[in-house]
């Protein structure tokens, strides 16, 4: 319950899952001490919500040896950023120095999308290098219109992890 | 039908009950006392290399230089660890772009405030932290007495952090964003 979280803690839309009340001094006893255990500095979620995500949208465990791509779409002006880690939350390594995107650094569409690549190898466009084995992407997005109803319990549509290829 | 062990079959309904219910509240307990017992949370990790009551701009976030896991890389990050024990804190933060922000955090990890950049509201935030009425109940000294314009925050802790986060928007912005995010500080102030 500490780790995963229940129904009353967090809130799941497809692969992404959050602590709807992390950060917050009001959480309850699991929130705070999944938290403090993972070791986890979280800004209140009245401004800011963070999802995580471990598998793909179609539930296969995110790898290094796949390939994935995630389409940043329907988020208006609102202030996002995806990062890549490995399994215990460290950065993976890579020349390109690379470990996440946000919306002011990533390329958009003409249609004002952003779709970012997933991949050990370099890809053209938003490539987010992955490597090691286990991968976990991290989702923020800060807005408190959007906080305030996920916290209410309001299911966000959050972008599918689409997996492409494996190896 | 399985025939139940002996010693199965006479603990009575009021011991399961029993044992169901003691279980339950151990696991509250416990719980319940992760924040207060656990010693790998953020402060913990943090507080050692980090000086007292001044802010510091951390390096660029890289593979096993990180000060926290999931911590997100795509920011520079300016911590004060603060103690208000025996003066007054004053914080100036710079907010130069959508995604900054300035948040205060207790040891435990409670994010007691937080305040964004936003399009509408871009300059340097100034803030004095106090102890909460609570705390100055334990605390011989009176209150500082301020001005109407200053912006006071009230501290449910002695200890805490104080970070100013700064997104990058590229490799050729980060010099830019961290000479602004040099400029945020830390000053102890005395109470008066």
């Amino acid at each position: 319950m500490i780790e995963a979280g229940t129904r009353l803690s967090t809130r799941t839309s497809g692969p992404w899952t959050t602590w709807s009340a992390a950060g917050r001094p009001d959480a309850d006893p699991y929130t705070r001490a999944h938290t403090v255990r993972n070791g986890l500095l979280p800004l209140a979620s009245t401004l800011e919500i963070t999802y995580q995500a471990k598998a793909d949208s179609r539930g296969g465990r995110l790898h290094s040896g796949c390939e994935y791509t995630i389409v940043m779409e329907n988020l208006g002006g609102i202030w996002w950023s995806l990062a890549a880690f490995d399994g215990q939350g460290g950065l993976i390594p890579n020349a390109a120095e690379r470990y996440a995107f946000n919306s002011a650094n990533a390329m958009r569409e003409p249609d004002g999308r952003a779709i970012i690549t997933l991949a050990r190898d370099a890809r053209p466009g938003n490539w987010l290098p992955i490597g090691g084995s286990r991968v976990n992407l991290v989702l923020t997005v800060q807005d408190p219109a959007w906080a305030a109803a996920v916290y209410e319990g309001s299911i966000k549509d959050l972008p599918p992890i689409q997996r492409l290829a494996c190896r | 039908m399985p025939k139940l062990p002996k010693w199965l079959r006479e603990v009575g309904w009021r011991a399961v009950v029993g044992a169901l219910l003691l279980g339950g509240i151990i696991h509250i307990l416990a719980t319940m006392a992760v924040p207060m017992a656990s010693s790998g949370h953020a402060f913990a990790r943090m507080h050692d290399s980090l000086p007292l009551n001044r802010m510091v701009v951390l390096p660029p976030p890289a593979p096993g230089k990180q000060p926290l896991p999931f911590l997100a890389p795509d920011a520079l990050y300016a911590i004060c660890r603060y103690d208000i024990s025996v003066d007054l804190l004053l914080v100036t933060a710079p907010m130069a772009r959508a995604g900054w922000t300035l948040s205060l955090h207790t040891p435990q990890g409670d994010n007691f405030y937080v305040m964004p950049a936003q399009e509408t509201r871009r300059g340097t935030v100034s803030l004095t932290l106090v102890p909460s009425t609570e705390r100055l109940g334990e605390f011989a000294a009176t209150p500082r007495r301020v001005s109407a314009q200053e912006t006071q925050v009230a501290s449910p802790s002695w200890e805490g952090l104080v970070i100013v986060r700064a997104p990058i928007k590229g490799l050729a912005w980060r010099a830019e964003t961290e000479a602004a995010l040099s400029r945020a500080s830390c000053t102890p102030v005395r109470r008066s």
